[in-house]
């Protein structure tokens, strides 16, 4: 089915429920409807297994329209249909719950209610995911009206004691893990409530890494927050970037030229070697198996060289620019990254030799986290994850964009749905990136790297979707035709995944929960992006350069 | 035995502070060889000693819930249990300072006693880490404890006596390593369970339960545990080497047979993947006890003239 096709049985499903409908772009479907009617609609989309829920944006349209809107999108390879829900900028703001519909809703609810304050009738639960929790009440930091004198902590708020889910007896009791843990790279916050070995419960927390990105996004303009938000994760800047300039780009109708894409494309590509070496390295390690942590590691360094070589970084490369790219090909480079692949590509093969065949390995990953095809749907799971439960989600291949059309790749899919099947889909998915990249040296397209890109960014809305190396990524852009934006909203992969760990850790031994959580390959600073920073201890909101210099100094001083 | 020779035995020669040294510096070599495999640079030779001062000049917290009384206690019975265990065995390849018939049994034990202070250490503190760790420990001594012995009386049995002293002796015209080479295999692999050497550190797995039984621990109480795994490193090393390598006699040999065996399991150590602890209970019980008993029953039947 093509994409046309696809936005048709959409509108027909959610024809009794429509009040009107829009197509902002030729990909895209916008339907408004009535708050009380969305669990119906949601239901018939779920239902006839119109694609997935992507994301849940929420945009509060400013106290002169007093209005908040609630956006949900679905997406089905290329065609995304939003459902979008006004609601009036007060209390009755309220929204139902379509969690026990599509689990992984809850934390796009949880979100919109942190940030912007919709409500959800009968969620399961309030608990606070991503603000601190002495954050105080009724305070929505994405509100246009929001100031920082509001976000005042409050003093001995804390979070809600909830009982010690899945108790069986005396005997069991709750491991903490987080937020500051061995087994954790990046904070967060886990609650693993166990019996002996076994676990019986699993809660977590997020938001110990929340920069307050997105509001900060508003108020800087369309090219610094090109930089900004590529500092929204350390390990796929590249592709955080990507999405942004290509949503920038389509709306102000730009037209990059090939050898930019091309470039883009490059880059993506030895930016996700470089993910999955590390994430393969921290599973390992996770396991207990360091020597292949260490090896693994090793030979990241020959990519991130080669990120180096090619633009001048090693963690944020800033390769895009609105309209392009900042960074030549030239035979230099090419011949160094060819060298590099060749180096590499015997490497990956020897992983996944190693991977599949040692034993010992094995006995940590082989039937252990089995999501099957059909749970991987249900969860909403995304990228390698999903993919090694043979659910073949990639945009790369579903909806290509950039170079994508000119450089494909093929999507790689494994059956297990263990944990052996994320290493092995991840190292396959390694070979066929080496094999576009090497594609696109041998015919990289002419053209100019840059062309430009206008300061005000003509009034509009589109969705931007790219495959990071941990799945899809979803971008939603709102240009009020200003110099800054009206609204970017950020859906990251790593947040559709949590589900499939909370629901597969328990009954596990407490030994597989590392594992299980490595398996998804979680990215803590991709989930938190939200909240400006709250010194509860000191009860001062915001720390200047200076004063943080200065408490540093004095505490150095005792 | 007159006062100040024993006071300089028990002391600095050939127990106490050559020990402590001694244990270090295998402490090193193993922390070394493992780096150099994992193709990294691995510490300076003087790692474990600055370590060791590093811990000792560190303030010691104890917990709120804990005992204190064990809480400083048993890491002095740890390390007193291992220095002792070093009196029996034929150090730098010298006689034992001590021995009497059935001190391997008596050796055996002060070494698990290292094993059994950290588990009720980690039970004493109250953590929750400490608590799975304890566990952990004490599941895991259960399991390797039997095969380890067994598979040091095959030697004993072949040389019929249970003293360290005259077993020594007598291997060093039988090397048993060829001629009960499953006993050697399950002595060496046991080893590295008791000194909770990867594959068999789930007791202190990082990535689940921080450091284990010894979360709580700092300064002074860690360091004489850490000495004390250092020392029982070395203990464990002279004992496997000396019954199934042709005995120690002499320094030479003790190196060479000494850095033999820790080479053997600093390659095991980088090449296998930690087991979770239901798999390594059940790998030693299924295979390692069963082999063990065969190769024992075995010698028995040989020695008894009945093959």
């Amino acid at each position: 089915m093509n994409t046309e096709q696809n936005l048709q049985t959409a509108d027909l499903l959610l024809a009794p429920w429509k009040k009107e409908t829009a197509q902002p772009e030729t990909n895209r479907l916008d339907v408004s409807i009535a708050a009380n009617q969305l669990r119906q609609a949601v239901s018939a989309l779920h239902n006839a297994r119109w694609g997935y829920l992507s994301a849940i944006t929420g945009t509060d349209l400013g106290p002169a329209a007093g209005q908040m809107e609630a956006l949900y999108h679905f997406c089905n390879g290329a065609a995304i249909t939003t459902l979008k829900i006004q609601l009036p900028r007060t209390d009755s703001a309220v929204l139902p719950t379509i969690e026990d519909i599509i689990p992984p809703a809850t934390f796009f609810e949880r979100e919109l209610h942190e940030m912007l304050g919709f409500k959800f009738k009968a969620a399961k639960s309030n608990e606070r995911l991503f603000i601190p929790d002495d954050w105080p009440e009724d305070v929505f930091p994405l509100r246009q009206d929001f100031s920082i004198e509001q976000a005042k902590p409050v003093e001995g708020r804390q979070a809600v004691e909830v009982p010690e889910a899945g108790r069986v007896g005396d005997s069991t009791f709750v491991v903490p893990i987080g937020p500051q843990h061995p087994a954790l790279k990046e904070p967060g916050h886990f609650e693993f409530t166990v019996d002996g070995e076994i676990v019986t419960a699993a809660r977590m927390r997020l938001g110990y890494a929340h920069r307050g990105i997105e509001k900060a996004a508003e108020s800087r303009n369309w090219i610094q927050n090109l930089y900004l938000f590529e500092r929204v994760c350390g390990i796929c800047s590249h592709t955080h970037a990507l999405a942004y300039s290509l949503g920038v780009e389509k709306l102000a109708q730009v037209e990059v030229s090939p050898r930019a894409q091309a470039i883009r494309e490059l880059v993506a590509g030895l930016e996700r070697i470089h993910s999955h070496l590390l994430w393969l390295g921290v599973a390992a390690h996770e396991a207990g198996f360091d020597t292949l942590f260490m090896y693994s590691w090793r030979d990241r360094e020959t990519v991130m060289n080669l990120l180096e070589q090619i633009t001048g970084n090693r963690v944020n490369y800033s390769a895009n620019v609105l309209g392009g790219v900042k960074c030549e090909i030239g035979p230099e480079q090419a011949k160094a990254i060819k060298e590099g692949l060749n180096y590499l590509e015997p490497r990956i093969n020897h992983y996944l030799g190693v991977v599949t065949t040692d034993t010992m390995f094995l006995n940590r990953t082989r039937g252990i986290g089995t999501i099957s095809c059909e749970e991987a749907e249900e969860f909403g799971l995304l990228g390698p994850t999903a993919r090694a439960s043979g659910m073949l989600r990639d945009v790369r291949v579903e909806a290509p964009y950039g170079a994508y059309k000119q450089f494909p790749v093929s999507g790689v899919t494994e059956t297990n749905g263990d944990l052996e099947a994320r290493c092995v889909v991840r190292l396959k998915e390694l070979l066929v990136t080496c094999f576009a990249i090497r594609a696109i040296i041998d015919n990289l397209p002419t053209g100019p790297l840059t062309v430009r890109v206008p300061r005000k960014i003509p009034a509009g809305e589109t969705i931007s979707r790219v495959e990071a190396p941990r799945g899809e990524l979803l971008y939603y852009i709102k240009s009020n035709g200003t110099e800054h934006p009206a609204r970017v909203h950020i859906r990251t992969p790593s947040l559709c995944n949590w589900v499939s760990v909370l629901e597969k850790a328990v009954g596990r031994q407490l030994a597989d929960v590392p594992m299980l959580i490595a398996g998804m390959d979680p990215c803590f600073s991709c989930n938190d992006r939200l909240i400006t920073t709250v010194d509860a201890a000191r009860g001062r909101k915001t720390w200047s350069w200076t004063q943080l210099r200065e408490h540093g100094i004095e505490y150095y001083k005792r | 035995m007159n006062t100040p020779t024993s006071l300089i035995a028990l002391l600095i020669f050939p127990a106490g502070l050559t020990l402590v040294l001694t244990g270090m510096f295998y402490e090193w070599a193993d922390r070394k060889l493992v780096a150099r495999f994992q193709n990294r640079v691995g510490p300076r030779w003087f790692q474990p000693f600055a370590d060791m001062v590093k811990l000792l000049t560190k303030e010691q917290i104890t917990p709120a819930l804990s005992n204190r009384f064990l809480f400083i206690g048993l890491p002095i019975v740890a390390i007193s249990g291992a220095l002792t265990a070093a009196l029996y065995v034929p150090l730098m390849g010298l006689a034992p300072a001590h021995s009497f018939p059935g001190d391997l049994i008596v050796t055996v034990y002060l070494l698990s006693l290292l094993t059994m202070c950290m588990g009720l250490a980690g039970w004493n503190t109250g953590g929750r880490f400490s608590l799975v760790g304890a566990t952990r420990t004490l599941t895991q001594m259960f399991a390797y404890e039997a095969p380890f012995l067994l598979a040091l009386l095959g030697p004993a049995l072949a040389a019929g006596s249970w003293q360290i002293n005259i077993i020594n002796d007598y291997a060093r015209d039988h090397l048993f390593a060829i001629s009960q080479p499953i006993g050697f295999i399950v002595a060496l692999i046991g080893l590295m369970g008791k000194l909770e050497l990867p594959p068999f550190d789930a007791p202190e797995a990082e990535t689940e339960i921080v450091a284990g039984a010894l979360t709580e621990y700092s300064g002074r109480g860690l360091a004489m545990f850490k000495v004390g795994k250092s020392i029982e490193l070395i203990v464990g090393i002279t004992l496997v080497s000396a019954f199934y390598l042709g005995g120690l006699h002499g320094i030479l040999p003790f190196l060479l047979k000494t850095f033999a065996v820790l080479f053997l399991m600093t390659v095991l150590q980088s090449l296998l993947t930690r087991l979770r602890i239901d798999q390594t209970v059940g790998m030693w019980w299924r295979f390692g006890t069963v082999l063990v008993l065969a190769q024992i029953l075995f010698t028995i039947l040989l020695k008894g003239g009945l093959l």
